[in-house]
């Protein structure tokens, strides 16, 4: 295997040539949102000028070749999760769309007065506000399992929680704050034990890591196009086929029917009982390309290549003085989270984008692991494949002016 | 110009940064002035930007319709921080008929109008018409000092965030 070279890929994404401030663009906000590569800003922008058309209704050749270049990203997609079959992958907007449909479709009917659904510590808003939503019209009641110091998920705190009241569990692959990878087969292995669904949310997985949700072994697998590289308003839900024939429709509409009538109406197979309306045709070609591009790639690399430059980065942030680093996980992505003794995470991420470097301030859309770090927000550099050790030297050079700035 | 190797704490020595964060404004951000909570306050609000995560406790004690003592805490920016210290210097001694015509004024310069001459130190500000997403930031002091007086206990500055 020839070496990984950020820099032949760098090319490939023309946004990364721009600048800010002045500055030569360091893109360290990843996990928020990726930058797109030339192959899908091509493939978006081919759906439009060469054959827009409505997907699966229309038999003109434009329709045609919308409908099968639409439908072939699904098949990217379900083969670069292994999902088992194409039908067992609903299109969604996007991550939250999908934990969304499960919370609605699956849980709400099920859930009953004192049941539990199990999240952790350190979930996305995502991975908790709906299972809030339908706890609060059912009585049922939305739990956390505890994390460590370390931002380590405690498993046999979380095991323990598993009792017969809890009818559903929904964990994150990977933190989108502090990057910790959670052991979601063992997670899944302990939920299937006791017959209790489990939900991963795999937002901050799969640009960074090969998925197989056969092989995790979970009931419902939510992500999201966007920070795989794709375009905004793309994701998935993989579900286990017998929950997906059991669901009702979530949205009503054109697509999800074969046959309506004002005596009934029967609805479509899955997964298009669950797509109604005309979908974000161009977001998912380009999806597709996206995927095909990362798998060019190679995820294995891509993995091999950023455990290298966290590393790097956090021994380099680690010399910065009254620097403190959030989640210390044997096993994490490249994500960063940190505060400057005496400085707001604001004024960082302020001070930062004058010197080029973008990065998210903020509580993440994760009140609950910041409460438990006992901070309103922190800073987070997010890298990705495309970034770089020189990089990483300027952040840090840049962090150290604002450290003397502020400090 | 301080020399860089003097004062390396001087944003001169970050001339793209300097317009924002002045001299005075690192100044009052390391050193607020009116820094502590009230012995008898008669109104007091919290100021909380939960999505940024700003917080600030503002008390005051009014007097024949005047401001007598301001006081506040907080975990914030250096620009909350810097334009609560800045504010309570300002405002110290004013009648509260004064605050509402000042107020706007401050939000006027941040958003891009002319410094009114009313606003003292609080001009240091005006850059922020350059940063609109941390025009917030500088509101928050405002607001809760608004709040306080209007008897509510608690505000943010988040619901108008662009």
């Amino acid at each position: 295997m020839s070496a990984f070279d950020p820099l032949r890929y760098r090319a490939d994404f023309p946004l990364l040539a721009r600048k800010v401030h002045g500055k030569p663009l360091i893109y360290f906000d990843n996990a928020n949102t990726a930058q797109k590569p030339q192959v899908v800003i091509d493939a978006v922008d081919g759906y439009y000028r060469d054959y827009a058309a409505n997907v699966a209704r229309a038999v003109h050749t434009l329709g045609e070749q919308a409908t099968a270049a639409y439908e072939g990203a699904r098949d990217k997609l379900a083969t670069f999760l292994n999902a088992g079959g194409r039908d067992q992958l609903v299109l969604t907007s996007g991550t939250t769309q999908a934990i969304n449909l499960v919370a609605y479709s699956y849980a709400l009917p099920r859930l009953q007065p004192g049941d539990e659904i199990l999240v952790t510590q350190m979930e996305h808003h995502a991975n908790i506000v709906p299972w809030q939503l339908v706890a609060a019209r059912t009585g049922a009641i939305v739990k956390a399992a505890p994390i460590d110091a370390d931002g380590v998920l405690m498993l046999d705190r979380f095991e323990a929680m598993l009792t017969p009241k809890v009818k559903l569990a929904g964990v994150a692959h990977v933190s989108n704050v502090i990057g910790t990878i959670n052991p979601v087969a063992e997670i899944a292995r302990l939920c299937r034990a006791r017959g209790i669904p489990l939900l991963v949310d795999g937002s901050q997985a799969c640009p960074h890591q090969q998925v197989d949700v056969q092989a995790i072994g979970c009931d419902f697998y939510a992500m999201t196009g966007h920070k795989l590289f794709g375009p905004t308003g793309t994701g998935a839900l993989w579900a286990r086929r017998e929950h997906l024939q059991a669901m009702p429709p979530f949205f009503g509409g054109g697509e999800m029917i074969r046959t309506v009538s004002f005596d009934g109406t029967v609805f479509a197979d899955p997964p298009h009982k669950f797509e109604a309306g005309t979908p974000n045709i161009a977001g998912f070609i380009g999806l597709g390309a996206a995927v095909d591009y990362v798998q060019n790639v190679g995820l294995e690399r891509i993995q091999a290549y950023e455990s290298g430059l966290l590393a790097y980065a956090t021994e380099a942030l680690q010399s910065v003085p009254g620097l403190r680093l959030f989640g210390r996980a044997p096993h994490k992505a490249a994500v960063l989270s940190f505060l400057i003794d005496g400085v707001h995470a604001h004024d960082v991420a302020t001070l930062l984008d004058h010197e080029g470097v973008a990065v998210r301030s903020g509580h993440h859309c994760a009140h609950p692991l910041m409460q438990f770090f006992g901070v309103p927000a922190t800073a987070r550099a997010s890298l990705s494949f495309y970034n770089t050790r020189e990089e990483v030297d300027a952040f840090v050079r840049a962090i150290d002016k604002v450290r003397r700035l502020l400090a | 110009m301080p020399s860089c190797a003097r004062s390396t704490r001087s944003a001169a020595c970050w001339p793209d940064v300097s317009t924002l964060y002045r001299d005075i404004v690192l100044d009052h951000h390391r050193m607020p002035r009116r820094s502590g909570l009230l012995e008898a306050p008669s109104h007091g609000c919290d100021g909380v930007n939960a999505l940024c995560g700003d917080s600030l406790r503002l008390e005051l004690r009014v007097e024949h319709g005047c401001i007598v003592e301001y006081g506040f805490r907080g975990e914030c920016c250096a620009i909350t921080t810097a334009t609560a210290s800045l504010l309570g210097e300002r405002v110290q001694g004013l009648p509260i008929d004064a605050l509402a015509p000042l107020q706007s004024a401050f939000a006027e310069l941040i958003a891009g109008g002319a410094a009114d001459p009313a606003l003292g130190d609080l001009a240091a500000l005006a850059e922020l018409a350059r940063y609109p997403a941390r025009r917030k930031c500088a509101l928050l002091p405002w607001a809760t000092l608004a709040a306080a007086l209007g008897g509510e206990s608690r505000t943010t500055t988040e619901k108008d965030a662009p």
